[in-house]
């Protein structure tokens, strides 16, 4: 299949889902406009025009109703996700870097970057019925972060709890009743987590770490299962919710990305078998470090968004599913 | 649709917009084909024809519903289907499966920062060959014939590589046996291979005939070679035909030299 090339944004990537059917593609970059895609065709359906600032994350609830990002101009934006208008506009003190629904769509989390003076903190807040009011209502739930900045935060499995990767490479779970961290990972990874994403059934996750690697880890206990070693950063990673695979997306730092050629090879994503921990396949497509990954729910097609600006979904040729291990 | 009736005059005035035919779109059972006119960056008119496989799936409700979504922001304006500017199809791409024949591994140890870059032509150490202490020894002079033979054996090996035909180990084996060919020189600007074959074909058989001909005018350039299966066959053309009168012209039959 010829992969279809998403040209809606003008400057880089910064995250890409899938809803839950997987029929919505959202894609936020630094420019200041989320879109969403028809991810059958690539047919453009709208944008999410109203931020004043690069939009680091995105997350749509389980029934495509809402959406919520969080961007640089330090505030946290709830859209309806048919109309692109504003439900409520949160203002944070410092730029938003992660946010997500809960898996029930009732509560939300966002964090902000430790800048200006202000610490990292993690929000989370109710949003059953978010109207214009929400900016005012106190969250329901704020937890400063000293230790280090929050890059990267999962919902845990019954919204009880929050996992969180941090700048450090530190990941914890916070029980949100208790407000507290319950479970720390210790020293898996060295360096910032640059994202996480959890398999289909929620009982792990795979992270995305500066540190060259990607780890698997039990979304309760935290305990590191599989590593994926590359050479170089690692942006994105997402488990396949069919078979036991792992993609990875990344590349060179974007400053350093202008003296590297593309021939090198660092910008293809890289396939991994979940289990034997073992690269299987590349695909080549972006002319710049991947920044974001996201599998399609059916695991048939796959979307990666990058540092070119560009989103390409790629729907896999029936070699993909052919079994390489037996 | 226009009625019949209407002259094309009116209906150039009627659809035309800033002097372009309006767009169609026909459908062709499972292919839709939609014909666009515009223009490029140099002004031209071009005409743009794209063509959609129809498929029907079935979806569950709610997806259904958002496929009839109104479109909005950026892309209010846009008609049902793939915006042109906003999705592409970009060119195929194939998985590239490793340990399957034709992965390659890609050459990250190049651009790494910890390895050298630099290998010595003289000692095939870490440094460039100007800076080799053993430069102008015997080691430096001999270094020379040694490499080529090496390096088109370790690359002839990989395929996919370039490797020049002079390096190819084939070539080796293709060499071709010229004791038997002769050179005909003095030949008409009207030689074609048909007439060489007339020629040549009474004294025996031959394997292998080049009738040098001009590279724009395709005339002949006077001379040719032929192969002969036979060594005596050769010897008993250049007894015949050398000095035959041809074509106006004296041929002059010859045993064809080596290169260089």
């Amino acid at each position: 299949m010829r992969p279809l090339m998403l040209q809606g944004h003008e400057r880089s990537i910064t995250q890409i889902k899938y809803n839950r059917e997987g029929d919505l593609l959202f894609s936020s970059s630094k420019d200041q406009k989320p879109n969403v895609w028809y991810s059958l065709n690539g047919e453009r359906l709208g944008t999410y025009d109203g931020h004043q600032g690069a939009v680091w994350c995105l997350d749509v609830d389980w029934e495509s109703r809402k959406l919520i990002t969080g961007a640089g101009d330090m505030t946290t934006k709830i859209w309806d996700v048919e109309y692109g208008s504003v439900i409520a506009s949160i203002a944070a003190k410092s730029s938003v870097r992660t946010s997500n629904f809960s898996f029930s769509g009732n509560q939300a989390a966002y964090s902000t970057d430790k800048a200006m003076g202000q610490n990292c903190e993690l929000f989370i807040i109710d949003v059953r019925n978010a109207d214009s009011t929400l900016s005012e209502q106190a969250p329901t739930l704020r937890i400063p972060m000293v230790e280090s900045k929050i890059t990267s935060m999962l919902w845990g499995p019954l919204d009880e709890t929050i996992i969180t990767g941090h700048d450090n490479g530190n990941i914890a779970i916070w029980d949100i009743r208790k407000g507290q961290k319950v479970v720390d990972s210790g020293t898996d990874h060295t360096a910032g987590i640059n994202d996480m994403q959890l398999s289909k059934d929620g009982t792990m996750f795979v992270t995305a770490c500066k540190d060259t690697t990607a780890k698997l880890f039990d979304s309760e206990s935290l305990m590191c299962l599989k590593s994926y070693k590359t050479e170089r950063p690692v942006n994105s990673a997402a488990i396949s919710p069919i078979l036991d695979h792992v993609v990875l997306g990344g590349g060179q730092d974007a400053m350093e990305v202008t003296t590297t050629s593309t021939k090198a090879g660092k910008f293809d994503s890289r396939f991994f078998h979940l289990i034997y921990e073992e690269e299987f396949a590349r695909l080549k497509g972006h002319f710049g470090p991947i920044n974001s990954l996201a599998f399609h729910p059916d695991g048939k097609s796959y979307a990666s968004g990058g540092e070119d600006g560009f989103v390409r979904v790629q729907t896999f040729d029936s070699t993909y599913f052919e079994n390489f291990f037996e | 649709m226009k009625a019949a009736t209407t002259s094309w005059a009116d209906e150039l005035e009627a659809d035309y917009v800033d002097g372009l035919p309006p767009s169609k779109e026909t459908v062709d059972g499972d292919y839709k084909h939609v014909t666009e006119y515009k223009y490029n960056e140099e002004g031209k008119k071009i005409k743009v024809v794209r063509s959609f496989k129809i498929e029907k799936k079935i979806v569950s409700r709610a997806v259904a519903k958002r496929r009839n979504w109104v479109k909005f922001g950026d892309s209010k304006d846009d008609k049902p289907g793939p915006n042109s500017y906003t999705t592409k199809a970009a060119d195929e791409i194939l998985m590239n499966f490793i340990g399957s024949k034709d992965f390659e591994p890609t050459q990250d140890s190049l651009l790494d920062a910890g390895k050298p870059m630099a290998k010595c032509r003289i000692c095939n150490g870490e440094h460039w060959s100007v800076k080799c202490p053993y430069k102008g020894t015997s080691l430096d002079m001999e270094s020379k014939p040694i490499i080529v033979p090496s390096t088109s054996t370790g690359e002839s090996s990989k395929p996919g590589r370039y490797v020049p035909p002079y390096l190819k180990e084939s070539s080796k084996g293709r060499e071709r046996d010229d004791s038997s060919a002769v050179r005909i020189s003095n030949l008409s600007e009207s030689m074609t291979e048909d007439d060489l074959e007339e020629l040549v074909k009474k004294i025996g058989p031959y394997t292998k005939m080049y009738l040098a001909r001009e590279k724009n005018s395709g005339l002949c350039k006077g001379f040719a070679y032929v192969h002969f299966k036979y060594r005596k066959d050769a010897a008993e053309a250049i007894e015949i035909l050398n000095g035959h009168g041809y074509d106006h012209l004296i041929l002059s039959v010859e045993w064809s030299k080596p290169q260089n």
